[in-house]
């Protein structure tokens, strides 16, 4: 083949690779996508669950910001001006991402927000808490019959929380750069903006307008998230008031907990399935949509259904360790010993796999170096995040002491000016 | 406006008419993001070979240009990856002149400290070869997976051993190296340019010259790794020994770990032996070119 055919072949492929661009927005719904800010990864954002949050705060100007699959396809983004906001909304077939990303002098924030095709997860997620509501408060009769229904209550309690965990709606799971909203608000945003023309001000007005819904968004998501989270919690506080001990045939009753949950986690993936093909038959109906993202729509709900069968099988696993588990750490306490509740909240804690990452704030003293910081920083395993009136966001494995012994630790040390956990 | 060679004469005077139209409408003001997506997509070819002449003007200015198909390649390459940007960037910008928007577009790329990574090289078959790889890489996660296999020839299971993962991470990598094999590899391949014969060559080499393929492949990953790892968080430095051990033994930095390794030969070497827990450690590993995925 001659060079200049070798070339032309080459430019027709580039022109079409270029042109093929949109037919190949398809994602496969249960990936990641990757967050780019000036060609540079930042982070991922969770492709599914409601309302994945990815909040960035640069020390440079956003010029631009670029979201891809992982398989390196552009899906979309923006070009951000010098200074004050760009909102933007893509969507990737049913679902929508809306970027904001707001410039400033002193740097550059960008915030992404996913919403999933409508309020399929909210459902999940309610059937969830419903599970729990039901296991919790159930069948005392069966458990006193086996010696104890403590022991089976706390197994019940694991078991959602590993469901809560595979389904993956604990928001910032895994992702070191999911912070929960330290955006200003709109309000003080307003007065941040530079001076514009008359005719300018319409359109940031309209920014502004879509800057606050979606903060409220955020808001949101975050409050439903944490509301499951309380949900937990107060299934946990009232575990503990009530425990006496763990009955030696604590594995004996977990295994019937778990043949149960599992039961009921596979009712209502048939149930979801059933409300999967009335909703799209719904959407069909209308014909609002077109047929490539109705295709794609019922491309992620039925990969999103076959992943949830996969994880209750994976869930069938972690029951075989936490069985385990259990056996061990009912082993090792002596019979008449009070094993607290907490040391198996633990254990339901690490066979999550990742902990939550501990986050606090410090100010260094007067005079000290970048590169002292980033030491610090390092040494304390931990990753830098957010940076608000001189105050750094630092996130590290939770440390072993209480987070108020933890702070006057560090604010024994010489290159910190003050601590505290809340910005 | 630049004309290059590879232009079909018969189509020439016909072409240029129309380009003259395509131009004068891209001038004008597109105030939706659909309007410019329309206007724009009509316009592919011409944009293509305007991003491309700047390319080349940049590299002749900067003494990085030699006539040859190498260079031509290159410069295409870089027009169509600048061109893809504008696609998904640009509409962002309306109301707007695309024209003008692109030419700024491509200005500021070009008034980076370093736009692209430029080395002789790295634009014979297998510099383009190793460049494209690792280029993928800092875009696709797939691709960056995919690395482990070219440098070391190793499969999923190994990568998950040496980065040590846990198990929701384990099965993101078998996806990648499935979908790197079905479609990942041909891509990048179409979008380096690298040809049948290029390749087919490129294996020949590999089984008749074991040694000096696999040492040229060093030197010249070494440039790309280099060049690309920019792209990495910053956050993400080359670490000792010793704090590769505190992150695979206390188990964080899963991404640090998997990005890093990925494009830092040595701190692999560094790294090396800390993953697979428990079972016995083989050689540090050394590179081993592959070329197919
Ligand atoms: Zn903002
Ligand atoms: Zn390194």
């Amino acid at each position: 083949m001659g060079q200049e055919e070798d070339l032309e072949l080459y430019r027709s492929r580039l022109l079409e690779s270029l042109n093929g661009r949109s037919s190949r927005s398809l994602r496969n719904a249960s990936d990641p996508i990757q967050v780019y800010i000036n060609e540079r990864r930042v982070g991922e954002l969770e492709g599914r669950g409601i309302g994945a949050t990815l909040q960035v705060q640069c020390v440079d100007h956003i010029d631009t910001v670029q979201l891809r699959t992982e398989e390196g396809i552009l899906l979309g983004g923006l070009a951000a001006p010098e200074q004050g906001f760009r909102t933007d909304r893509l969507r990737l077939s049913v679902d929508t991402i809306e970027l904001c990303v707001h410039n400033t002098a002193q740097g550059g924030t960008l915030s992404a927000l996913f919403s999933p095709a409508p309020s399929f997860w909210g459902r999940v997620w309610k059937g969830i808490v419903d599970v729990t509501d039901r296991l919790t408060a159930r069948r005392p009769d069966t458990a006193i019959a086996y010696g104890g229904a403590y022991g089976m209550r706390t197994v019940a309690f694991t078991q959602a929380l590993l469901a809560i965990a595979v389904v993956g709606l604990v928001a910032d799971r895994a992702t070191i750069w999911m912070t929960p909203e330290p955006t200003p608000s709109p309000v003080v945003q307003t007065a941040s903006l530079p001076a514009s023309p008359p005719a300018e001000t319409a359109r940031l007005e309209q920014q502004l307008d879509e800057v606050a819904r979606m903060q409220a968004k955020i808001g949101e998501a975050l409050a439903s998230q944490q509301n499951g989270i309380v949900q937990l919690h107060q299934a946990v506080a009232k575990l503990s008031s009530t425990q006496e001990s763990v009955a030696s045939s604590v594995v004996m009753v977990k295994e019937e907990v778990k043949e149960e949950v599992k039961e009921e986690l596979e009712k209502r993936l048939e149930a979801v399935g059933r409300e999967t093909d009335r909703t799209t038959r719904h959407v069909a109906n209308k014909g609002r949509i077109e047929q490539e993202q109705l295709e794609a729509a019922i491309h992620s709900l039925t990969a999103d259904n076959d992943r949830l069968s996969k994880e209750v099988a994976g869930l069938e696993e972690n029951n075989q360790s936490l069985k385990a588990k259990l056996q061990t750490a009912v082993a090792n306490v002596p019979k008449s010993a009070d094993p607290s509740p907490e040391r198996l909240l633990k254990m339901a804690d690490s066979m999550q796999g990742n902990q939550q990452p501990f986050l606090f704030w410090v100010t260094f003293s007067e005079g000290t170096s970048q590169e002292s910081i980033d030491q610090w920083v390092n040494g304390m395993k931990g990753h830098k995040g957010a940076l608000n009136e001189g105050w750094q966001e630092v996130r590290i494995i939770p440390p072993p002491v209480p987070p108020d012994r933890f702070l006057e630790q560090i604010r024994g040390e010489k290159i910190i000016k003050a601590a505290r956990i809340n910005q | 406006m630049q004309l290059t060679g590879m232009q079909n004469t018969l189509g020439k005077s016909q072409s240029m008419s129309d380009r003259t139209a395509t131009v004068s409408r891209l001038e004008e003001v597109v105030s939706t993001s659909e309007e410019f997506d329309r206007i724009v997509s009509q316009a592919l070819p011409m944009l293509l070979d305007r991003a491309t002449g700047y390319t080349k003007r940049f590299l002749r200015e900067t003494g990085q240009w030699n006539d040859d198909i190498e260079h031509e390649k290159f410069a295409l390459r870089w027009g169509a990856e600048y061109l893809e940007r504008f696609l998904v960037c640009g509409r962002s910008e309306v109301p707007c002149r695309p024209l003008f928007l692109f030419d700024s577009l491509v200005a500021k790329q070009h008034s980076k400290p370093e736009p692209f990574c430029y080395h002789p090289d790295l634009l014979r078959p297998l510099g383009r070869f190793v460049d494209g790889l690792v280029a993928r890489a800092v875009v696709s996660r797939d691709a960056l997976i995919a690395i482990y296999h070219h440098s070391y020839g190793w499969g999923p299971g190994e990568v998950i051993a040496v980065t040590g993962l846990n198990g929701l991470e384990s099965q993101r990598i078998y996806k990648n190296f499935r979908r790197w094999r079905d479609t990942g590899w041909q891509r990048t391949m179409d979008e380096m340019g690298m040809t049948k014969a290029e390749l087919a060559e490129l294996g020949n080499q590999q089984q008749r010259h074991r040694q000096r393929f696999n040492s040229e492949a060093e030197q010249l990953i070494r440039v790309a790794q280099a060049h690309y790892r920019k792209s990495e968080p910053d956050h993400y430095p080359c670490l000792s020994r010793s704090q590769w051990g505190e992150m695979f033994t206390q188990g964080y930095g899963c991404d640090y770990r998997i990005w890093h390794l990925a494009l830092c030969l040595d701190c692999m070497q560094t790294a090396w032996g800390l993953g697979s827990s428990g079972s016995a450690v083989g050689e540090k590993p050394r590179l081993e070119l592959q070329v197919r995925p």
